[in-house]
């Protein structure tokens, strides 16, 4: 064995060891623990599970849903009404109970995962209040505020478990199996996805995730996990009531997330043991569990936002030596050659407004493969506009982009991303949290479609799949010589070379379109010469593009054919050394009054 | 005398380094195509923007100041896009702009309004409802209700008639006259030269020529910085 | 008919108080961006303080409200102090959470210091009624109407004339422009918590002599100022006074002839249809502005 691969599984069992360890504690102390000890365990791992559930709606899609507790709440209403009133058994009631809570999340999904932040957790809380309602008036078969009673044990296949050490262990072997599947959806570059969704949509739409799609998965997990813990919480305790329904379960499940940590599996597990067995250890002062709850999440909101097992990882992460990190190897993926001189991309009248102001007035124009377009305009003149119209970024209020025959205006900017229009940003999108690979690879994954919970099932956004992802990640940064930086992290980029990032960001994405949005800010001269170079290659290799910039001495000797935007309004258009001498732009630049000699 | 002397060092791209003064009574124009670095220049002096470096207002250092505490020292903002208050009306927003109790507000606002009748005719009106131009002298006007040393203006003719413009160059005029130092970021070249005592040139976030705006005129550097060197035909300013 | 007015007054009044909660909430919202959660809390703390404070001092409601009012505004300033400011610059669903906790801490606070049993306030000057026709007007109810409405025009007065509200505006509007023009925020925004706070202290102490206070009434207050500043736009001061005179007024009618709980449903179920269908309010911003 290599010393590096030596290191490397040393560092596993490094990472693995701890949860070894935690279990082992856990199942000697429940060996060990009298009745009721067994029962906080139990309850203890019945939070788990719901907190597991709410990492995927609350940490990874970054979403303030307050419907956690109405979930858990519907999941032990049906076990408790089909279990008590109509005698259903475990196996019958506890797929029911993660079924309806997630209908109901799929039924409400549409209209609400599209709402701004607060109007979403808003939303969500009337929605926990009318479940509320509903188990508090449902008479009869809700049993009203008292709630029912007599919910039967969990009986697997005619054995009734007993009370006491089997129960409780059933209930942490369902624990075990809600935090597999949590970390094998996560675990790969699905994970990663989410990371940049919550944490810069416009890097995650340049680089095509479907902020929908990915929104409503997490959505639809945590209801279901709710749902299983609520089923759980019945079996456990024997009855549900109002009180299983009610908002203080959400506050509860919110502390624990929010102490443990967000994001890592292990903070679900430091959140709901810690927030579960607090009050216990407190009993000797009573009914000081909300306080408990309100402290704790409050320290954590401020001191610890990522919460404990955030902190832990940090400074492990911080004491660790860092690993001298190995680079895959660069694919070797063919050149596309397309044929120059063809329209690629036909827009016509092109408009929008914002407000009462006009920003583009009806545009005509097009660009041919192997094109390089250059746009230039005062402050103001719509520049920015274009580029974010043509790129899907804001919906045109007219007109249409045609890219190679294909009608692209109706859609979104991530659906235009895969489409092939890629663009960049005049403060580069790059998200902070990701290495540099691990951004190009998902731009790879986002295009062969490797992301997204069945993906993550089938394993395919990670190992063999993944590494391959990585290696023609690794060509595209060559390409722009920006391979030495595969694992920084996007944050620590130094500014000079983030263009070159961006640029492999975009080429990941094999688009037929490019448009970059003033590419030239910033550089120094030997810079700009040599992403002047590189945009020549790319239009050799078949690519338009479209460059906005206000550099005249870098764009005029690059660009095959430069448009001048003003107001709105396309006021001049040809070859470079013509637009020089055009008296329009000469006076839109360097002010009104100036004439030629 | 109301100099400031400013060497800026900033990390990142619009503003690499910058180095400028201005006396009482002087105007200064910025002059630079756009990402050169005059708004973010303007912005680190008001203390909006992160820098290291020095910025002295009359001899002392503010550079450690929050923006809040450098305004009360003695600097006016009129921002790119005047930046009015949604809703307030004329008199709300020249009011706002003192840091005084309503009455002695009330009396600088007087003095203010000579400079601006045309705002003294309408000071129930919201500022929305206002022209571009009557906006624009809003914006300065509450800027002026402070008092300032230092009048800081970003881009005022944006977007404006030339008529208006003229008007407007005027009044700035008139405000340095009366003692204040005015420092404005300007896209025209034209009206830059025009109103100017001095002239800076930015581009790509340096301080890249400076003097009077007749030597700017004579030595064609502007229209290398703008336009590119080669095959440019000489352009004559009006005199 | 008679029956429908009667309502109709109850309705206001409730509607007056919630309108008081509402106000705060906006307030707070407008000047920093975050949705405060602690409001309905503070709501339940003044009708504590409203009740405490008389057993000390045998005053009439009246004369202990400015004290309840002063009290509540200092609390204010302390929610400001642990869960807005250092939380400044982090993004505002933070100060969501933070705010949950504060209210946490609130509602344990007052069942530790006053126990779980409902506690009442002394009504503002006394019991008894007047009678308009066949409608029946209780003093405590006319009262509330009458000192929310004083509050509320109070608080235009403080707004539109003085230099304290127009910079209290300013901040709230664009704080970048607000700290060039020399005034100072974090003073502006401390004392917006402080006004809302105070606010929801009266309108605690004018609710819990007609509806007992209990530890955990913060919860339904806080969703009705939400739903309240939702309906009349989100961001505009009057849409949330307006919004909240509607709840009560929908509240109290509804309720008469259907019960609490269907008043309860048909409310967020309005809430629900509001967002999804028209989530600008009467006023305000529109709400599904996703990229």
């Amino acid at each position: 064995m290599t010393s590096a691969a030596l290191a490397q599984s040393w560092r596993r069992l490094g990472a693995r060891a701890p949860w070894a360890l935690a279990a082992l504690a856990l199942i000697a102390y429940a060996a060990s623990a009298s009745p009721y000890g067994l029962r906080v365990l139990a309850l203890a791992g019945v939070q788990v599970v719901l907190v597991l559930g709410y990492q995927f709606i609350f940490g990874h899609a970054g979403a303030l849903s307050l419907a956690q507790g109405a979930f858990f709440g519907i999941g032990a209403y049906v076990t408790a009404i089909l279990g008590s009133r109509y005698g259903l058994g475990f196996l019958a009631t506890f797929p029911l109970s993660i079924l309806a809570p997630l209908a109901l999340a799929a039924a409400v999904a549409a209209p609400v995962l599209r709402l701004a932040s607060h109007y979403f957790a808003l939303a969500t809380l009337g929605l926990a209040q009318v479940a509320l309602l509903a188990a508090v008036n449902g008479g009869e078969l809700t049993g009203g505020a008292l709630g029912l009673t007599g919910v039967p044990g969990i009986v697997l296949f005619g054995w009734a478990v007993p009370r006491g050490f089997a129960f409780t262990a059933v209930v942490w072997l369902i624990v075990a199996a809600g935090a597999w599947l949590s970390l094998r959806l996560m675990r790969g570059l699905t994970g990663r996805a989410y990371t940049v969704l919550r944490g810069d949509p416009l890097a995650a739409a340049a680089i095509g995730l479907s902020e929908q799609r990915l929104r409503l998965a997490a959505f639809l997990l945590s209801a279901g996990y709710a749902g299983a813990a609520g089923a759980l919480d019945a079996h456990v305790l024997g009855v549900v009531s109002s009180e299983t329904m009610a908002f203080s379960v959400m506050v509860a499940c919110l502390a624990m997330t929010v102490v443990g940590g967000s994001t890592r599996l292990a903070g679900a597990f430091i959140g709901a043991l810690l927030l579960t067995y607090l009050p216990e250890w407190l009993r000797s002062l009573e009914g000081y569990a909300l306080l408990a709850y309100g402290a704790a999440l409050l320290l954590a909101i401020v001191l610890a936002p990522s919460g404990i097992a955030g902190a832990i990882a940090g400074t492990v992460a911080a004491l660790a030596r860092p690993e001298r990190p190995i680079l895959p190897a660069p694919a070797e993926l063919a050149q596309p050659q397309g044929p120059s001189g063809l329209p690629l991309l036909v827009v016509r009248g092109l408009a929008k407004r914002f407000g009462g102001i006009e920003a583009l007035k009806g545009i005509d124009f097009t660009i041919d493969r192997g094109e390089i377009l250059g746009v230039i305009g005062p402050n103001g003149s719509g520049k920015t506009t274009l580029a974010n119209l043509v790129s899907g970024f804001v919906q045109s209020d007219g007109g249409t982009v045609i890219l190679a025959g294909h009608n692209l205006t109706p859609l979104g900017a991530s659906e235009i991303a895969r489409a092939g229009i890629g663009r960049s940003f005049q403060q580069p999108a790059l998200p902070p949290e990701l290495s540099v690979l691990e951004m190009a690879a998902l731009a790879r994954a986002s295009l062969s479609n490797d992301l997204g919970f069945r993906a993550a099932l089938a394993g395919r956004d990670r190992g063999d799949r993944r590494e391959r992802h990585e290696a023609e990640a690794m060509h595209f940064l060559r390409i722009l010589d920006a391979d030495a930086y595969a694992h920084y992290p996007c944050s620590a980029l130094p500014y000079r070379s983030a263009w070159r990032v961006e640029i492999a960001r975009i080429l990941a994405l094999e688009p037929k379109l490019v448009i970059l949005d003033e590419p030239a800010a910033g550089l120094n001269e030997a810079e700009q010469g040599e992403l002047a170079r590189n945009l020549r290659r790319l239009a050799r290799l078949g690519l338009g593009l479209l460059v906005i910039e206000h550099n005249m001495p870098f764009l005029l000797p690059v660009a095959d054919r430069v448009m001048m935007l003003d107001e709105g309004r396309a006021i001049a258009s040809g070859k470079p050394e013509d637009i020089r001498r055009n008296p329009a732009v000469v006076s839109a630049y360097l002010g009104r009054r100036a004439g030629l000699a | 005398m109301s100099e400031i002397l400013l060497a800026i060092d900033v990390p990142g791209a619009a503003l690499e380094s910058a180095s400028l003064a201005v006396a009482a009574g002087e105007v200064v124009a910025l002059l630079g195509a756009n990402g050169a670095g005059k708004s973010t220049l303007l912005r680190t002096i008001m203390g909006l923007e992160p820098a290291c470096g020095a910025v002295r207002l009359g001899g002392e250092e503010i550079g450690t100041l929050s923006a809040s505490r450098r305004a009360r020292r003695g600097i006016g903002y009129v921002p790119e896009g005047r930046r009015l208050f949604p809703g307030m009306s004329v008199r709300d927003t020249l009011l706002v702009g003192s840091r005084r109790g309503t009455a002695a507000a009330e009396q600088r606002m007087s003095a203010v309004l000579e400079l601006f009748p045309m705002l003294a005719e309408r000071l129930a009106t919201p500022a929305w409802q206002l022209s571009g131009g009557q906006q624009q002298m809003l914006a300065i006007g509450r800027a002026l209700m402070g008092e300032p040393r230092l009048l800081l203006l970003d881009e005022p003719s944006l977007g404006l008639a030339p008529v208006v413009v003229d008007e407007l160059m005027l009044r700035l005029r008139g405000i340095a006259a009366g003692g204040t130092a005015v420092l404005l970021a300007e896209q025209s070249v034209a009206r830059a030269l025009e109103i100017a005592d001095r002239v800076y040139a930015l581009a790509m976030g340096r301080v890249v020529a400076e003097g009077t705006p007749a030597a700017m005129q004579t030595s064609g550097v502007l229209e290398r910085a703008f336009l590119g060197a080669d095959a440019v035909p000489p352009v004559r300013f009006p005199p | 008919m008679t029956a429908f007015l009667q309502l109709a007054f109850n309705g206001l009044a409730l509607g007056a108080a919630y309108a008081l909660v509402a106000l705060g909430f906006v307030l707070v919202l407008n000047a920093t961006s975050a949705v405060n959660f602690a409001q309905g809390d503070l709501v339940m703390a003044g009708g504590y303080g409203a009740a405490a404070l008389a057993a000390l001092l045998p005053l009439p409601g009246l004369a202990l409200l400015p004290l309840v009012m002063a009290a509540m505004a200092a609390l204010g300033l302390a929610v400001a102090a642990l869960a807005y400011f250092p939380l400044m610059r982090r993004p505002a669903s933070s100060v969501f959470i933070s705010t949950i906790a504060v209210g946490l801490l609130l509602q344990n606070g007052a069942l530790h210091l006053f126990g779980p049993e409902p506690r009442a306030a002394p009504a503002v000057l006394g019991g008894g009624q007047m009678h308009l026709g066949h409608v029946v007007l209780p003093y405590q109810s006319l009262a509330i109407v009458a000192i929310a409405a004083a509050l509320v025009l109070g608080q235009r007065w403080l707004f539109a004339r003085t230099q304290l509200g127009r910079r209290m505006r300013a901040t709230a509007q664009d704080r970048e422009m607000a700290a060039a023009l020399g005034i100072p925020v974090r003073t502006m925004i401390a004392l917006t918590f402080a006004l809302a706070a105070a606010l929801a202290g009266a309108s605690g102490a004018l609710l819990s002599n007609q509806f007992f206070v209990t530890p955990t009434e913060g919860g339904a207050l806080i969703l009705k100022a939400y739903i309240a500043v939702v309906i009349g736009g989100w961001g505009s001061l009057e849409g949330a006074v307006l919004g909240a005179l509607l709840i009560g007024v929908f509240e109290t009618l509804v309720a008469a002839w259907f019960g609490y709980t269907a008043a309860g449903a048909l409310l967020y179920g309005a809430l629900l249809i509001i967002l999804l269908a028209r989530p600008q309010g009467f006023y305000g911003e529109a709400a599904g502005r996703r990229a």
